[in-house]
């Protein structure tokens, strides 16, 4: 396997609060899934990934450049999707895309727009205003706009959070095509079932720490024939109650920062 | 830096799409030099529109400039920030597209005011002026609107955002030259108005207009926005979310 995402030791603090406590993780040409409880230091995680936050300690390197030393290369190796949603309603979709093509400086740009496009399944809807798409429309656009520049790595952070079944699985099924075509893929979920079904492999963090990883095969077969993600996930979680974790002020401390 | 036009053209887009935005802003300037201009009483001069037009002129930059910032505030609050930020393209560009969109749109709202003035019979002492006119304008929209993006960088509730640019506004333009000239103040208004940088902006402009060159103002303006400027470059290239 070659790595195209390796973390040694890294660690975040905001405060006096520790969101990544030393994690190591090596990650594949593979789709790999982060899961854990809410303010375990998944998005955390992402955003020390994609350089938008600075380690306090360890280090981490995608595509084989280093996240602190060469962060340009960083950001010319990947494309990062948000939890948010961020496209302009009041452009169009090709419109939308097109920005990013131009400010990645993606060679024969119009072609590169309609294949990313016709790939999503959005050339028909391509000159409607945004305002009109569907939710799951709308982060398929945000997928587009990703793909533009041709990334070697995609990092997802909760692609499917808000969507109905039935385009949490189309983006599911766009998420394996392209994994197919030889994407590597680091997402954040809260979905058992589809970490389970999609993730070739996946770590469970939780308090900033990675608690296990392996394929979700392994994992449930540790626990025994009939064990679910669900299982896997509780088994390894320790819940707020249990521990008295201050989940409320963990939350609030992370978007003050967002 | 070939983004900067990238993020500018969104912006505009996106303004040019609203079309009530568009409305609303031009509308604004063009209530006060035709209400305040052509009604208030006053002795000092016989032509207060004439008086008051450079004031109304720097008016409009500098609450556009302010009110800008909001801008900021939104790409950070819906996601577009991290994205932009996660990008390759220098991430001043970011800073320099909004500063772009909100000066040119500023400069937009001064001409239509600059078209009613010259409707309403206000002129030029050397009409060569009206292209420093321009760069004065453009120059004191560069300082107070990097000054509001750098500010909404760091922040994340636009209510918090808009209260504190009113509350700064105001007293700003009502502390400056902009209604009256320094003789008729108050002796505590004109100590503020003379602190005031917008004073400097609508001493020049008034200057101007009346044939002169305002050498030291053009170029304390261009020192203040170009110091504002690094300060706004230096926070955009260390930014974490």
């Amino acid at each position: 396997m070659v790595p195209l995402i390796e973390i040694n030791g890294l660690t975040k603090y905001f405060g006096d609060l520790c969101a990544v406590d030393h994690i190591d993780l090596e990650v594949g040409n593979e789709i790999f899934g982060l899961l854990g409880p809410n303010g375990a230091g998944k998005s955390t995680t992402v955003r020390l990934l994609t350089t938008l936050l600075t380690p306090n300690s360890g280090s981490a390197r995608v595509c084989g450049y280093d996240v602190v030393k060469e962060p340009n290369k960083v950001r010319e190796s990947i494309s990062y999707v948000p939890q948010d949603m961020a496209v302009d309603i009041k452009l169009t979709g090709r419109e939308n895309v097109r920005l990013y093509a131009k400010i990645y400086r993606v060679p024969d740009r119009e072609n590169q727009v309609d294949n990313v496009l016709e790939l999503m399944e959005l050339t028909e809807r391509a000159d409607d205003l945004v305002r009109t798409y569907s939710g799951g429309m709308r982060r398929r656009l945000e997928l587009a706009q990703a793909l533009v520049h041709k990334p070697n790595v995609l990092f997802l952070d909760e692609p499917t959070l808000g969507l109905d079944v039935a385009a949490r699985k189309k983006i599911w099924e766009h998420i394996s095509m392209l994994r197919e075509r030889g994407m590597t893929i680091f997402m954040t979920t809260h979905y058992m079932e589809e970490a389970d079904e999609y993730c070739d492999r996946v770590a469970i963090i939780d308090k900033g720490n990675i608690v296990t990883v392996d394929s979700p095969k392994n994992l449930k077969q540790r626990l025994g024939t009939g064990a679910s993600m669900n299982d896997v996930f509780l088994e390894n979680i320790k819940t707020a109650e249990e521990e008295g974790f201050d989940a409320f002020r963990f939350r609030s401390m992370l978007r003050r920062r967002t | 830096m070939r983004a900067i036009i990238h993020y500018f053209e969104r912006d505009f887009k996106k303004w040019t799409r609203g079309r009530i935005n568009v409305f609303s802003s031009l509308m604004m300037p063009a209530a006060w030099l035709i209400l305040v201009g052509l009604t208030l009483p006053t002795k000092f001069t016989d032509n207060y529109l004439e008086f008051i037009t450079p004031g109304i002129l720097v008016m409009t930059m500098l609450f556009s400039s302010l009110q800008g910032g909001s801008l900021m505030i939104f790409e950070k609050m819906l996601g577009f920030l991290n994205k932009f930020l996660a990008m390759p393209a220098p991430r001043e560009s970011i800073l320099f597209g909004k500063i772009m969109f909100i000066t040119t749109r500023g400069l937009l709202q001064t001409t239509v005011i600059l078209i009613i003035a010259t409707l309403l019979g206000v002129r030029l002492e050397n009409p060569m002026n009206i292209v420093l006119i321009y760069i004065t304008l453009f120059l004191f929209g560069v300082l107070f609107s990097s000054l509001s993006t750098t500010v909404a960088l760091h922040l994340s509730d636009h209510d918090g955002y808009a209260a504190v640019s009113s509350m700064v506004s105001m007293p700003l333009f009502f502390t400056s030259s902009a209604l009256m000239p320094y003789d008729v103040m108050p002796e505590w208004l004109r100590f503020m108005a003379h602190l005031n940088p917008v004073s400097y902006a609508i001493d020049s402009t008034r200057e101007l207009f009346t044939g002169g060159i305002p050498f030291e103002g053009i170029a304390g303006l261009a020192v203040a926005a170009a110091i504002m400027l690094i300060i706004g470059i230096y926070q955009f290239r260390k930014a974490t979310v």
